[in-house]
């Protein structure tokens, strides 16, 4: 087993990852930049390195110096920055580094997602129809007939991107040009290759995920699936496992079809097999994401497995600690995304300083967070604050436990999107579970606050309270006899 | 006691404070009429009093450090509060240093330096909160300097003008 990891990410993810490591006895080297020195992965890990390079958490040079420098045995990228560069890999490799993660090959294969589903096409799974669009320079006609062959709607995906960025869906022939425009700038942007494709968009449609879990002895296993369909910009704001839209059936289908998935590909260490699942109960394929997944935890409850321990015991070598027929998928389990943002505002990102941070606790509560109260909330990175995550042992239970939960949690210093969850999981599609991809299309966040006339009451003698105490404070200090003498007669200015 | 004006959501309400003689956090407070007890907790530094207890119902509490937005359980409301006693100048020294008694913009000069001021004369406004604060003269005397310009924005406390 290591005795030393780096943790090549920051934030909660790298949190997450130190904890365990500190389970297990292993000793961690956490990153920082100037941004985010007070970070708490920073003030958990056992020795820390401060990175210089503008790349930051990218920049697999400095990344490997600090490893070699502080003798770290095996690196934990965490997911995104340098999670699913194949170059990085093989370079953990010849510095005898060993990667926390799948092999260059495998990653490589997944990145390339077209590739990745006509594998999976031929195993005989359904994929989307897609189109490549090769030619980065390809001519409108070009673009607008492989377009027509996909059909409308579609969305323009990077070949290469993931964590949902650089997709743009486009709905008719006549913002094609320009989203694939668009498309193709952000994606040389994020991901320095502009290469794009079409694929039919299925909706409305349930987006799946099923999490597994391969060693280097031959063992694949899944920790269920779970429904990620309430997306905003891409992303997933709230998952639940089991998903509320299968029947058992489909349920055990979709299962197999990920194991085998991961063996086609000769998947090892974790991963996410994911599909859409369209009106009519089909599941088509979509990719395969070859590292831990920011909702991981939800399987992790579901489960009672913790998968980034599963993570270091597969680089290390040895297997998964459970056989499948060992895993017990028990109740439900949900998470929300919280992020720093301001849902009455456009959800413009809040970055600033916590100066209340509490997190709501008690029975099967979790809250994954790099957050506490004093710390600095960076503009520069991810939005995201914390991932709030319940477990109950019926879905009922757990929206009122999610519900509570949210009530609980209190956070100033920053807006965060806390609002938004409490009323996507109070409305009627949510608490039935019959929601889909349109869902979060049609929701609108109500900024207007209805209030009895007695709570209404108490928000003005709280204000005024408030006001008369700020004041207060504001008051320089004066002597008797000076109060006397001013005028208390002053007229109004008029408004 | 306090008397105030406070607009939620453009609806205006009346309400008088009057902070408890026995009781510290405690105030009697009508609104509209109505009696209402508020407590604050943390009384004794208004920097953290974000949570409070009207009568038996407590409330955790927000307001934008401008107080034109309040944030409850129920949601966020726009606020306006108008202080019915006029902000005066209550200068920190009996001579006569205008100091701002509270942080806002200065939207009007009303005498120049060198101008001769009776006691209560107006000097200058301060707006802070949506409202307008006419700062006066406490003494009688001539404008020695004016250390603030139009559209300057004050720290409480900042010297604003003087009269000798």
């Amino acid at each position: 087993m290591f005795k030393k990891i780096l943790i090549a990410n920051r934030g909660e993810i790298a949190t997450r990852i130190i904890r365990t490591c500190r389970e297990m006895g292993i000793l961690t080297v956490a990153l920082y930049t100037a941004a985010d020195r007070d970070s708490l992965h920073v003030r958990l890990a056992d020795e820390v390195r401060m990175l210089h390079s503008p790349n930051r958490y990218g920049d697999a040079d400095e990344v490997l110096a600090i490893a070699k420098a502080t003798g770290a045995e095996a690196i934990h990228p965490g997911y995104g920055f340098l999670a699913e560069e194949a170059g990085f890999v093989e370079r953990c490799a010849a510095e005898g580094i060993v990667f926390i993660g799948p092999s260059p090959a495998v990653i490589r294969t997944l990145r390339n997602k077209m590739e990745a589903m006509e594998t999976v096409k031929r195993a005989g799974y359904r994929v989307p129809l897609y189109a490549d669009l090769t030619d980065a320079g390809a001519d409108e006609a070009g673009l607008l007939r492989a377009a027509a062959e996909v059909g409308y709607p579609l969305v323009v995906k990077s070949a290469r991107g993931g964590r949902g960025r650089g997709a743009r869906v486009v709905m008719r022939a006549d913002k094609l040009v320009e989203a694939a425009r668009a498309a193709r700038h952000e994606a040389e942007l994020i991901y320095g290759d502009d290469h794009l494709f079409l694929e039919k968009v299925v909706a409305p449609s349930h987006y799946l995920a099923v999490q597994v879990l391969a060693d280097a002895h031959g063992n694949v296993v899944h920790l269920g699936e779970r429904e990620g369909s309430l997306l905003r910009h891409n992303q997933k704001l709230i998952e639940e496992s089991p998903s509320p839209s299968l029947n058992d059936t489909q349920r055990t289908a979709i299962w197999q079809a990920a194991v085998d998935i991961a063996r086609l590909f000769n998947f090892q260490n974790t991963g996410a097999v994911e599909f859409l699942v369209d009106g009519a109960g089909n599941f088509h394929f979509t990719e395969m994401k070859a590292r831990i997944q920011i909702e991981h935890g939800v399987s992790e409850m579901i489960s009672g497995m913790d998968i980034v321990r599963e993570q270091i015991r597969i680089a290390a070598g040895e297997p998964v600690s459970r056989t499948q027929d060992q895993i017990r998928l028990e109740g439900w389990a949900m998470q929300c995304r919280i992020n720093a943002e301001d849902p009455w505002n456009d959800y413009l990102p809040s970055p600033g300083r916590l100066t209340r941070f509490r997190i709501p606790q008690g029975p099967s509560v979790r809250v994954d967070t790099y957050g506490y109260v004093g710390c600095a909330i960076p503009e520069r990175f991810d939005p995201l604050l914390a991932n709030l995550l319940v477990r109950a042992s019926d879905r009922a239970m757990c929206i009122s436990r999610l519900r509570r939960a949210l009530m609980e949690f209190r956070v100033v210093g920053v807006q965060t999107n806390v609002a938004l969850h409490k009323q996507i999981i109070q409305h009627p599609a949510f608490v039935s579970g019959k929601y889909d991809t349109n869902f979060m299309a049609r929701f609108r966040f109500d900024v207007s606050a209805t209030t009895s006339q007695e709570v209404c009451r108490d928000l003005v003698a709280m204000t005024a309270v408030t006001y008369l105490l700020r004041r207060r404070v504001g008051e320089p200090v004066v002597p008797e006899r000076v109060k006397s003498g001013w005028h208390r007669s002053a007229r109004r200015l008029p408004s | 006691m306090h008397k105030l004006t406070i607009i939620i959501e453009n609806k205006p309400h009346e309400v008088e404070v009057t902070p408890s003689r026995t009781t510290p956090g405690e105030y009697a407070v009508i609104v509209d009429g109505e009696p209402r007890t508020v407590f604050v907790p943390d009384y004794d530094n208004p920097e953290l009093a974000d949570w409070m207890i009207v009568d038996d119902r407590p409330y955790e509490l927000l307001f934008s450090p401008d107080m034109r937005v309040a944030q409850i359980y129920t949601g966020r409301y726009d606020v306006q509060v108008r202080d019915k006693e006029v902000g005066t100048a209550r200068p920190a020294s009996g001579d006569g240093r205008i100091k701002a008694p509270i942080p806002g913009l200065v939207t009007h000069l009303h005498v120049e330096p060198g101008q001769l001021v009776e006691v209560g004369q107006p000097l200058l406004v301060l707006e802070a909160m949506k409202m307008e604060n006419e700062i006066r003269s406490p003494i009688r005397g001539a404008v020695h300097q004016i250390a603030v310009k139009l559209g300057q924005s004050v720290t409480l406390g900042e010297l604003m003008a003087e009269i000798r």
